[in-house]
């Protein structure tokens, strides 16, 4: 019975070759986009699965309120919190901070010198909390000494090749000594936290002079592995005040955040997180696979005049109906299972492109349970969901009805609507592509109030303050260098912040403004092209320029000063006068809003150098790589272009971007050939009345105008319902920013005439053939 | 074997009322050769519909066997008729994906008979209407008359009581007409009730018993031979 059915099957697919292939290219594709999709998502889910007690390791992060109310979360906390922690909650088993080191360091053993900025600074505990395989070395502490460095496998075989290099001496920045106490696996790709070494807070304090006491200052990331059982809501209940009661003033609550959502939620409340863009594109993926399972049971059903006569057969001869929905089922599975083979196919093929958009290395693991349970589920869903209506509808007919010509039943509507269904998800997702495009481009065109064109930055070993000057004096005299500054931070990733301001006049509610700070050199704004609004930037021309403080639009606001220069000032202890406004610049992706800014002259702290250059970059960056390697020929000349940063903001959007598109195409592509399905089907179906038409006198004219209305009925509806669902849509997405574009009625318009002209020219060559048939040859058939 | 009581066939659109058959009482004893003629519309199809089961009367009643069955459900019907009679369609209605020795085999595969035991039958049911050589070939491949004798081989595969023939010869010429019309005659000399809609006088000359049917009511019955 089953190699009868399976014979009938290939039979009937192989008989209607056209048929066939575009029914098993429609769900290869379909299942192509889900599988793509899913390899994706299963690799984003994976993040940080490697480590073993991963259910009980939890971060720590704070909630930040501003003065407006709201509320912003960030990772950095204070330095004694971890071990506050661990002391004063049972439920606290190990508790490690985590710092990465601070700019270049340079690292030499084995006569080899390697610059690295990878490294970590943590807590021994660090080792307990995280699953790092040991490879040499101290298995069960490997921090245990405070003058052990731990090494990746990475950077030890770049230092010493494949020995176990333990105990032996690691030099760093020429001053400090470390041996080497363990070697740790690389972490893998689908790591939250990649590491080239570890060192211990030791060089943190010997190095940095940090004060590692103090509540007040927040860098540190805070890991806890919590015991056994512990009850996670009542710990974080209970360490929500911590900071607060140590510091009144603080209005800084804690938060714990399980270690398995860290990689895909944000700690943001307003946030999505790199979650949203799972579930949209899981979401993606089901639209993409129903369109496909549409568009068989659109083909399917469309023949259903060729098959009618074989059901009415078979039931004439006894077949009962649950017997036919059963070959139809199987004949849907087989071409699910053939669509699938060639969908892996296509998979193999396209995962490196797909890599490339997501940023992922993805890889095919045919072998691997996940997946192949992923692919029983598309084959079974996928088969069942696209048979049955063929199925129930094709083993309904009676053969009564068959032999008398009258088989025809009401499915027409049932397709039209699926039809319908698959041009609004396909125009609505069409749409969202657009609005997503033209936001993006609003970003990374729009008036970010300073100029982030041709300037060209670099990151500088710690205390080159000496050399600077007169490296800065060289550069200037290079054709092409306009302006050269330097800060602790460029534009496109300020991040350090403080309460501790004084003003004159300064209110109760003022106290828990947050303010940006960021510590620059001259020129600073000459360089950028900031707008001063009031006074002037730091120049050399006013000697020092020390205690004197830049403050932007926002901070004059909070402070209640607005446009007045010479106001006196406190930052932490420094008292210092205002000696200019600016204009409000982002010195953050245009997700965030501009936020208040304090600016002060403290050479100590700067880290880049930045440069403006003029239009043809690359001889002038050349001429600085030359005086770059006179003057430091230890340290490699790693440049960067702050113009690509800040694309890289967008980066997350704009690969979304690209992706929306590549699956809207598809889904446009599916969809027309289900139109194509649905209009065959019409135009079989017709074929007798346009040719009696004919025969009493319409013209082409007549029967183009009777088969069009028709259909664009049924498309101008797609139209209107994938307006409003991408309308609501994308005003909920655009919400997310401080800064969009409004949608605006063009796209939409836009949308509507493609999805007409696209319509259109898939079915114009049937009804055309439709038109121009003979009525003889049809009536022929009668 | 088969009885009719007051039956009635009505066929409604919207506004049209068309009565095809009106009032027709029937029997038709088992092992008798049947054939029913009439003008174009007269209702013959429609009569042949409902003795197979393949259509409901709007009214009266319809005995196979001893049972009443015009209200027997779908999947009663097609139990009956699978097990009981055979049918032979003036287009052949064979199914075009499968090969002859598929045609045949189908009715054995819904009776769930083995795998073995349908081959015997069906190279048994070929040989028999002398069409066993083509048994690999598809429908579109044979003749008129070859696709007519396998449309009878798969009737009278299961073995059933009684065959309804719907103008068996109608797209044949004279010699294939002849031929099926041959094995047609053998099978009732064999014991199968025939029941056959016709056209032709000289088929019809081949029956036991004529019935003439006018818009839709029985007008004569003659007995071609005596019993």
């Amino acid at each position: 019975m089953i190699k009868i059915l399976l014979n009938t099957v290939i039979r009937n697919l192989y008989k209607q070759k056209a048929y066939s292939a575009i029914n098993i290219l429609g769900l290869a594709t379909g299942v192509t986009c889900t599988l793509l999709i899913l390899i994706w998502v299963n690799y984003e889910i994976s993040f940080d699965t490697y480590h073993k007690d991963i259910n009980r390791i939890y971060t720590v992060y704070e909630n930040q309120q501003y003065a407006d109310g709201d509320i912003f979360s960030v990772y950095s906390t204070p330095s004694p919190l971890a071990e506050s922690l661990k002391n004063e909650y049972p439920e606290v088993e190990y508790a490690s901070r985590m710092v990465s080191t601070w700019g270049q360091l340079v690292l030499s053993a084995n006569g080899k010198t390697i610059v690295e900025n990878g490294g970590k600074v943590v807590d021994p505990d660090f080792f307990k909390i995280f699953s790092l395989p040991i490879l040499y070395g101290n298995y069960t502490n490997p921090l245990e000494n405070e003058n052990t460095i731990v090494l990746s496998r990475r950077l030890s075989e770049r230092f010493f090749g494949d020995i176990d290099p333990v105990g032996l001496t690691i030099e760093i920045n020429s001053t400090y000594q470390y041996i080497v106490g363990a070697v740790v696996e690389n972490a893998p790709e689908n790591s939250s936290i990649h590491f080239d070494f570890f060192l211990p807070f030791k060089f943190f304090r010997d190095y940095w002079q940090y004060d590692l006491s103090d509540w007040e200052a927040n860098s540190f990331h805070t890991f806890l592995k919590l015991k056994d059982g512990a009850n996670t809501d009542y710990l974080a209940e209970n360490i929500r005040y911590h900071v607060r009661q140590r510091i009144p003033y603080s209005n800084v609550e804690l938060d714990l955040q399980a270690f398995d959502r860290y990689h895909l939620y944000s700690i943001n409340k307003n946030k999505a997180g790199p979650i949203w863009y799972v579930q949209v594109f899981l979401l993606v993926a089901v639209l993409i696979l129903l369109i496909a399972c549409f568009n068989y049971m659109n083909l399917a059903t469309a023949r259903s005049e060729r098959r009618a006569r074989e059901v009415a057969i078979r039931k004439v001869v006894g077949a009962q109906r649950r017997g036919l929905v059963g070959l139809f089922l199987t004949e849907s599975i087989i071409f699910t299972c053939i669509a699938l083979g060639m969908a892996i196919v296509f998979v193999e093929l396209l995962l490196p492109v797909f890599g490339d958009l997501t940023n992922r290395t993805l890889t095919l693991n045919p072998g691997n349970f996940k997946f192949l349970l992923a692919v029983v589920f598309i084959v079974l869903t996928t088969g069942v969901l696209s048979g049955s209506y063929p199925a129930l509808f094709l083993s309904s007919f009676l053969p009564i009805q068959v032999i008398r010509g009258v088989f025809r039943q009401d499915s027409a509507m049932l397709r039209k609507i699926l039809v319908v269904i698959q041009f609004s998800m396909s125009i609505a997702l069409f749409i969202c592509t657009c609005v997503i495009y033209k936001q993006l481009n609003f970003l990374q065109e729009s008036d970010i109030g300073y100029n982030k064109d041709n300037i060209v930055y670099v990151e500088m070993l710690d205390d080159f303050y000496d050399e600077y000057s007169e490296l800065k004096n060289e550069l200037l005299k290079i054709p092409g260098v306009h302006w050269v500054t330097a800060a602790n931070q460029m534009p496109v990733n300020f991040s350090n912040s403080t309460w501790d301001v004084e003003w004159p006049g300064k209110t109760v509610d003022a106290e828990q403004v947050l303010f940006q700070l960021s510590f620059v050199d001259f020129d600073f704004i000459e360089t950028f092209e900031m707008d001063v609004i009031q006074g002037r930037g730091f120049s050399k021309k006013h000697g020092e320029d020390t205690l004197k403080f830049i403050i932007n639009e926002s901070a004059a606001e909070k402070m209640g000063m607005v446009y007045t220069i010479g106001e006196e000032i406190t930052l932490w202890n420094y008292t210092g006068e205002v000696i200019g406004i600016v204009k409000d610049f982002n010195f953050n992706s245009l997700q965030v809003g501009v936020n208040p800014l304090i600016m002060m002259r403290n050479p100590r702290s700067f880290k880049y150098i930045g440069i403006r250059v003029g239009e043809d970059q690359e001889p002038i960056v050349n001429n600085i790589r030359k005086i770059w390697t006179q003057k430091f020929p230890d340290v490699p000349f790693n440049y960067r272009l702050l113009e690509e940063d800040f694309d890289y903001f967008y980066q997350a959007e704009s690969r979304m971007g690209k992706l929306f598109a590549t699956f809207t195409a598809i889904a446009f592509i599916i969809s027309c050939l289900g139109l194509f399905g649905l209009v065959s089907f019409v135009t079989e179906s017709k074929a007798r009345e346009v040719a009696l038409r004919k025969v009493f006198g319409a013209n082409v004219d007549h029967i183009f105008q009777l088969l069009y209305k028709d259909i664009f009925k049924w498309i101008m509806l797609s139209v209107a319902i994938a307006w409003v669902l991408s309308f609501f849509a994308m005003e909920w997405w655009l919400n997310g920013f401080a800064y969009r574009i409004e949608i605006g009625i063009g796209i939409f318009i836009l949308a509507g005439i493609l999805s007409i002209l696209i319509a259109f020219l898939t079915i114009y060559k049937q009804i055309a053939r439709l038109v121009s048939s003979a009525p003889a040859q049809v009536l022929k058939y009668e | 074997m088969i009885k009719t009581k007051n039956l009635i066939k009505i066929f409604r659109t919207d506004e049209v009322e068309t009565t095809a058959l009106n009032n027709v009482n029937l029997e038709i004893n088992e092992g008798e050769f049947v054939a029913i003629m009439g003008p174009s519309g007269c209702g013959k199809s429609t009569l042949l519909n409902i003795i197979g089961l393949l259509d409901n009367p709007s009214e009266g009643e319809l005995h196979f066997n001893g049972y009443q069955v015009e209200n027997y459900s779908e999947r009663q019907r097609t139990n009956l008729r699978k097990e009981n009679i055979g049918f032979v369609f003036q287009s052949f209605n064979l199914i075009d994906e499968l090969t002859v020795f598929e045609n045949v085999e189908l009715p054995l595969l819904y009776m769930k008979v083995s795998g073995s035991e349908r081959k015997r039958r069906v190279n048994e049911a070929l040989e028999r209407m002398n069409i066993a050589h083509r048994a690999k070939h598809f429908p579109q491949q044979l003749s008129g008359g070859q696709q007519q004798r396998v449309a009878i081989a798969r009737a009278v595969i299961s073995n059933p009581k009684l065959i309804l023939a719907d103008e068996p010869t109608g797209n044949l010429d004279s010699a294939n007409g002849e031929e099926v019309m041959n094995l047609l005659t053998q099978l009732n000399e064999e014991g199968t009730t025939i029941i056959m809609v016709t056209h032709s006088p000289s088929d019809a000359d081949r029956s036991h018993r004529i019935i003439q049917l006018f818009d839709g009511h029985v007008v004569t019955e003659n007995m071609r031979q005596k019993l």
